[in-house]
């Protein structure tokens, strides 16, 4: 029984500057959430405050069902793995896996065979003598869960593990901590900068940006139903293409770009209802790069729009074709096997039903 | 390059070179030479072989001042590294007047060692010594700090520590600052107390620095001089002749300026041979 509740945390160094609002999430038992955000947004200050590394200005944490507030870091029981792994450089691997159970007097066999079995999951059996300076970065990361979950704590947290490897290790280590989270079935909270890793690790995600919770839901509702531009924003790579604009009601209700270089009819769109309140206001336009095709759809309406193609990014399986909007550079992702070329003019198909719009004061989605 | 700029470098490198060869270089080759001849100043050397240092090993006041050396040693640099250990850990939090308490540990460090000494004279004393009036106040005895020759060197051993500590808590304090953060943080969460934090990631990690101190009072602890020459003289009963004490009475009061030599090139020789003990068993691998 380990979930973590966080009810209106608060954190603030100096006087009224809050790096953290008010924060409330419930992480439940054996769920593996993922904090993301762009730098300066708190999510390493928010699991900081989970572990104790930090105080808490306002508001409460419970692990399980005791008040954590002022209970010391070594009093939850949890383990954390740092971003540079924090690996004591004057011991052996073992030593390092093995300092927290010598500390809490655990006899020495049982040491010896939690300690190996830890390493036989990371197959790390071959290390244990060495020290971290002789290892690789992939070895110390594992390493460093590895001392995490000798413990077997209640909650695993993980504050960026696996930015200091490269994309392919990177890539592999995201398979096996999923691997890890089923195998331990225990709680996780993870922090990272990276959208992908937050999409493809986490069973709920926390978007976090200046303190504030934007979004708090799984991976696929962030990415089809995202509440707010911002959070619309930063998931998704490409990211999200953007276009703000007016809803006229001339006629039908539409949607027009500043130089009419965009004109929506809304009545397809199923937003029709929904932007009747915004009639004369501006609202953005937000479409996917993958809702953005070079044929016409057959089984659902579409909006047909000239561009000039600016840019090509051949990826292989996929294309990305770069054209400006009203000046702001869009991204589509085409099929790999179309014939483009820079400067061509084409006729590009944006998928009508894939569309959100923001209220460009608010920011906030626009339900339809 | 003309003839000229061919020897501009020499010309910048010469005065070094000068000064290292009448201040380092010659002390050192003549000490060397010295050894091997008998010289008062006055009269011509005289050769006399092996002959100084057959009468170093005989000479049982000399290995009494090694002794008695050692004797300051086995209590000053403990003392030295627990001190300033313990204060540099202190200054290393943020506590108010940091740096005030830094200054103030520091300042004995600049006073000139006579100064002190003759400071410490007065808190010595055994009649009028600040220390023992205090404790004649509380009804306790006397102690005969510098009077009573097992306790003597153990009085300066602290008063050299006292002045000196204030340069160890600087190097242990930049020593401790270079053990990054999420060491501790680790620990913490691993459940460490303060002291196991202490014992099993501050300590290791601060080994070379250890290390460093350890050397370097070894080596100043060894040429302890101007506190026993200027506070007892040597006494009581030798109990605080100091071996370059020793070595400066048999050049400058006996004028024994070859058997002098020979004391200090064997002396030399002793600390090396410590140092190298020292750092096979203290210094340690990261």
């Amino acid at each position: 029984m380990a979930e973590v509740r966080l009810k209106h945390i608060a954190k603030a160094y100096t006087g009224d500057s809050r790096v953290i609002q008010d924060v409330s999430i419930d992480v439940n038992d054996k769920e593996f959430v993922v904090l993301v955000g762009p730098s300066g947004c708190g999510k390493s200050t928010l699991l900081r405050m989970i572990a104790g590394l930090e105080t808490i200005t306002d508001g409460e944490l419970f692990i399980g069902d005791r008040r954590m507030n002022d209970v010391p870091a070594s009093e939850r029981d949890i383990a954390m793995v740092f971003q540079n792994y924090a690996l004591y450089p004057h011991m052996t691997v073992f030593e390092n896996m093995a300092f927290g159970l010598k500390l809490r007097g655990l006899p020495k066999d049982e040491i010896r065979e939690r300690v190996s079995k830890a390493a036989r999951l990371l197959e790390i059996e071959n290390l244990l003598d060495r020290k971290p300076k002789d290892m690789s970065g992939g070895q110390r990361q594992r390493v460093a869960i590895g001392r995490a979950i000798v413990r077997n704590p209640q909650v695993f947290l993980f504050d960026e593990p696996l930015s200091n490897l490269d994309a392919k290790l990177r890539g592999q280590t995201r398979i096996e901590l999923q691997k890890l989270h089923r195998e331990l079935s225990a709680t996780m909270i993870y922090v990272t900068h990276d959208q992908v890793e937050a999409m493809t690790l986490g069973d709920r995600i926390v978007v976090l940006r200046n303190g504030d919770v934007m979004q708090y839901d799984t991976p696929l509702n962030l990415y089809n139903h995202p509440v707010n531009q911002f959070v619309a924003g930063f998931i998704g790579t490409p990211p999200m293409n953007f276009l703000s604009g007016r809803i006229t009601d001339a006629g039908p209700l539409r949607f027009e770009s500043p130089n009419q270089e965009v004109m929506i009819d809304l009545a397809e769109t199923g937003y029709g209802n929904a932007l009747k309140p915004y009639r004369g206001k501006t609202v953005v336009l937000g479409i996917r790069a993958e809702s953005i095709s070079h044929q016409p759809f057959t089984d659902r309406t579409f909006h047909r729009q000239p561009v000039v193609v600016e840019a090509l990014e051949n990826m292989g399986s996929e294309t990305l074709a770069y054209f400006l909007v009203e000046n702001q550079r869009f991204i589509a992702r085409l099929s790999a096997e179309q014939n483009l070329s820079f400067g061509q003019r084409i006729d590009l198909f944006w998928d009508s039903t894939k569309f959100h719009f923001f209220d460009a004061q608010t920011e906030q989605a626009i339900q339809p | 390059m003309t003839r000229r700029d061919k020897w501009i470098p020499y010309g910048l490198v010469a005065p070094y070179i000068l000064h290292f060869a009448v201040f380092v270089a010659f002390p050192v080759v003549f000490s060397v030479v010295l050894t091997f001849h008998s010289w008062n100043i006055i009269s011509p050397m005289e050769f006399v072989g092996l002959a100084n240092y057959t009468r170093l090993f005989k000479d049982r006041l000399f290995w009494q001042a090694i002794y008695n050396t050692l004797r300051f040693l086995i209590i000053h640099i403990p003392l030295q590294i627990v001190i300033a250990l313990a204060l540099a850990e202190l200054l290393n939090r943020t506590i108010r007047g940091a740096s005030f308490f830094r200054a103030a540990f520091f300042l004995p460090v600049i006073v000139s060692g006579v100064v002190v000494t003759i400071l410490w004279q007065q808190l010595l004393g055994y009649n009028m010594g600040m220390l023992n009036r205090i404790l004649t106040a509380i009804s306790l005895p006397r102690v005969p700090w510098l009077d009573d020759p097992t306790v003597a060197m153990y009085s300066i051993a602290v008063m050299v520590t006292w002045k000196n500590v204030g340069l160890y808590v600087i190097l242990f304090l930049v020593g401790l600052q270079t053990v990054p953060v999420q060491y501790y943080e680790a620990a913490d969460l691993e459940g460490a107390t303060s002291w196991q934090k202490f014992r099993f990631i501050t300590l290791p990690m601060i080994n070379p620095t250890i290390f460093t101190v350890v050397v370097l009072s070894t080596i100043g602890g060894f040429s302890l001089f101007i506190e026993p020459y200027i506070m007892t003289e040597g006494g009581p009963m030798n109990s605080t002749l100091s071996a370059v004490m020793y070595i400066y009475r048999q050049a400058f009061q006996y004028y024994h300026m070859g058997y002098s030599a020979t004391l200090g090139f064997f002396f030399a020789l002793l600390i090396l041979f410590v140092v190298a003990i020292q750092k096979r068993y203290v210094e340690q691998e990261i």
